[in-house]
């Protein structure tokens, strides 16, 4: 009986190897791409899927596969993948900017200055503006994808019962502030306990006071952090925190948890990318959900906001670049960059889709970002890694203890010193 | 029986029954969550609160959609043959450090348990370029290797203590009958450490079931991923479907406590062993 039960296990074993070894053959006559996908959020998956499919079903030779990796622990994987030969895939997930660039700049990706067609160029496919966070070196190495706006998020019927109007100066947005306080609402929601819910408060404040250049001088570490402008950026935040306006206990919530308050109306405004929609499945709320622009505070600065913009590279070692850069084209086709973007109510990047195809919020966010002047990442898309773990951190402590703000600039400028310098 | 004594038994009830309910709360949380639709999970910040309508669409979801079906099978082709072998090895490698005088037998043992003090997480990388040289990445004979020889440094450990209880006369009456050493080992010492094993390997499984690092860093393929890896995907950048998550879990949890309920027995047997002693 034991022999038995042993020997059982030990065929089903074999008989698992030979059907895995067998399935590995069938596929080996057609043209290989191996994706590794950072999008593991439901909704992003499984159009990505369907976008395989289609090319699949077009290209009946190709057989295209997606391993798709938690989100936080892609970020560190993906150091291991590059550098191997045996392990790159044909096709990474990544991040326009800061991040594309850092891996360019250590030799581990492949130009993409071929996949356009006959005669064709980036500029064919996508804006200008485009070109500083998808070009390095004079050469292409960044496919865009997607991109997604932030805003002040508000439900409509809350802002209709008090009578408040979208906020567009500063002064504005502070008497919507006080408006809600005095009705019992929160002002302002937020999560914090991952922290780059506040990173955005920080890039936002920066951009309205001191512009995008400095900002961006800032972020590639030529700027001191203790420098007098950067204080403002905390000082002007402070108000908005001695005031009380911030909802309480934030560092315990996630950003979704924080986005609770906004939807139960227990709190009236939160600053938040465009996928905050993602999280409504009640079409109630959704309808009734709503975006302004972060205030002007002052008129003479150049208008900048918030783009995060992400899309997909080749690595240098990919074990089969020619159908990868297939695929890539396929990518960056109207037809492709369309069927993403409605989805998942993202702006695609692809320049030659028209506005009018869009829903009406993603039209309103598409009109905001083409009457700005400047268009940036994200704090933690635009500087080092290293830079922003440790700059986050402090920024989340101003929350919590705003009384320090000279500390915390100069733990900033230590960390400035020792990655830049 | 006296006051004190009442008290005595009253208080460690008391601690023990706090203590169980606090290791019980996450299980809590998994199991109103798994019940859960993800517009509840979202809107309502009361988490403790009891789901409004008890359905198990999550749990099909999870085997279906998720892709669990998958995980599961590739949890056990990895999990068995590495228990089997680390059991294997190690109570051959326990017998030869229990019963034979040879030289360095005490450096070796010292090595043995020496590794066993290294993290894991230290040799990720060396582990990871190993397995490329090999030309083992993204199989699962890679993860297996890994795990048998990982879990071979407490195996070792705890079986050459156990082994060592065995007389030895024992051994050399069979030696006198014209028995050969790899038969005394089949036939006198295994079926002696049958509870040691069996408590050790109730341990290992649980443990390689539950790994998610190895899974991780040795795997690409989505298809050979184990149920660990598997239903972490499954966490996005901004969302997660918690609700899936938390059904997934539980269905992977129940695996190792069905091997702990049906081989309990030995694993008490087993852990009492080295303590009559």
């Amino acid at each position: 009986m034991k022999k038995l039960s042993s020997s059982l296990i030990v065929s089903v074993l074999v008989i698992s190897f030979v059907i895995g070894i067998s399935l590995a053959g069938l596929a080996a006559d057609k043209k290989k791409v191996v994706i590794n996908s950072y999008m593991a959020d439901p909704a992003p998956k499984e159009t990505l899927k369907q976008l395989v499919n289609r090319f699949e079903e077009e290209h009946p030779d190709f057989d295209v596969t997606i391993n798709t990796y938690p989100h936080e622990d892609y970020k560190t994987l993906i150091r291991t993948w590059l550098p191997s030969k045996k392990a790159s895939p044909d096709i990474v997930t990544w991040f326009a900017g800061e991040r594309a660039n850092t891996f360019v700049d250590k030799g581990l990706m492949m130009p993409l200055d071929d996949i356009w067609g006959e005669g064709k160029s980036f500029e064919d496919y996508f804006p200008k503006a485009f070109k500083s966070i998808s070009q390095f070196e004079g050469e292409t190495y960044f496919l865009p994808q997607s991109w997604y706006w932030y805003g002040f998020w508000y439900r409509e019927s809350v802002f209709d019962k008090l009578n408040l109007e979208e906020p567009v100066t500063w002064k504005q947005f502070l008497d919507v502030c006080e408006k809600l306080k005095e009705n019992g609402y929160t002002p302002i929601s937020i999560g914090s306990k991952f922290r780059w819910t506040a990173a955005a408060w920080f890039d936002y404040f920066d951009l309205r006071l001191n512009g995008a250049d400095f900002h961006m001088k800032l972020m590639k570490g030529e700027v001191k952090y203790t420098n007098p402008k950067v204080k403002d950026v905390f000082e002007k935040w402070k108000v908005l925190l001695d005031r009380g306006y911030f909802l309480d206990d934030h560092t315990s919530y996630s950003w979704q948890e924080g986005a609770k308050f906004l939807f139960n109306k227990e709190a009236g405004m939160y600053l938040m990318g465009q996928f905050i929609q993602d999280v409504v499945s009640d079409e109630k709320v959704k309808k009734d959900l709503n975006f302004f622009r972060f205030p002007i505070i002052d008129a003479s600065v150049p208008i900048a906001e918030e783009t995060p913009t992400d899309g997909y590279m080749i690595p240098k070692n990919a074990p089969h670049p020619e159908a990868a850069k297939e695929f890539m084209h396929y990518l960056a086709t109207q037809q492709s960059q369309w069927f993403f973007a409605d989805n998942l109510n993202r702006i695609a990047a692809n320049r030659n889709i028209e506005e009018t195809n869009y829903g009406p919020l993603v039209q309103k966010g598409l009109r905001m970002i083409n009457r700005s002047d400047k268009v940036t990442q994200f704090y933690d898309r635009d500087t080092k890694p290293a830079m922003a773990d440790k700059a986050m951190d402090q920024i989340v402590k101003f929350m919590v203890n705003p009384g320090q703000i000279d500390q915390i600039l100069q733990a900033m400028e230590a960390q400035r010193k020792k990655v830049f310098e | 029986m006296s006051k004190r004594r009442v008290l005595w038994i009253g208080s460690f009830y008391l601690i023990a029954i706090v203590i169980s309910l606090l290791w019980l709360f996450p299980l809590f949380i998994a199991g109103t969550t798994a019940f859960k639709s993800m517009n509840e999970i979202v809107q309502n910040i009361y988490w403790w609160n009891l789901p409004d309508e008890f359905t198990f669409q999550y749990f099909a979801e999870a085997w279906n959609q998720g892709g669990m079906s998958r995980y599961f099978l590739n949890s056990f082709i990895i999990t068995v043959p590495s228990v089997v072998g680390a059991l294997f090895l190690s109570a051959l490698g326990g017998f030869a450090l229990a019963k034979y005088r040879f030289k360095y037998n005490k450096l070796i043992l010292g090595i043995f348990i020496a590794g066993n003090m290294i993290p894991f997480q230290m040799m990720m990388f060396p582990v990871f370029e190993i397995s490329n040289v090999l030309g083992l990445y993204d199989t699962y004979l890679a993860v297996i290797l890994f795990h048998v020889s990982f879990q071979m440094g407490f195996c070792i450990f705890f079986l050459r203590n156990f082994i060592r209880t065995i007389p030895t006369d024992l051994l050399d009456a069979a030696r006198v009958d014209g028995s050969s050493e790899f038969r005394i080992f089949l036939q006198i010492v295994l079926p002696l450490t049958k509870p040691a094993l069996a408590a050790l390997g109730i341990l290992e499984f649980t443990w390689i079931w539950n790994d998610y690092l190895w899974g991780l860093v040795l795997l690409a393929s989505d298809n050979l991923r184990p149920v660990t890896v598997g239903l972490v995907s499954l966490q996005g950048e901004y969302l997660s479907k918690w609700n899936i998550i938390s059904a997934g879990s539980l269905i992977a949890a129940a695996v190792p406590l069905i091997v702990f309920l049906v081989f309990q027995r030995y694993f008490i047997q087993g852990l009492m062993m080295g303590a009559s002693k």
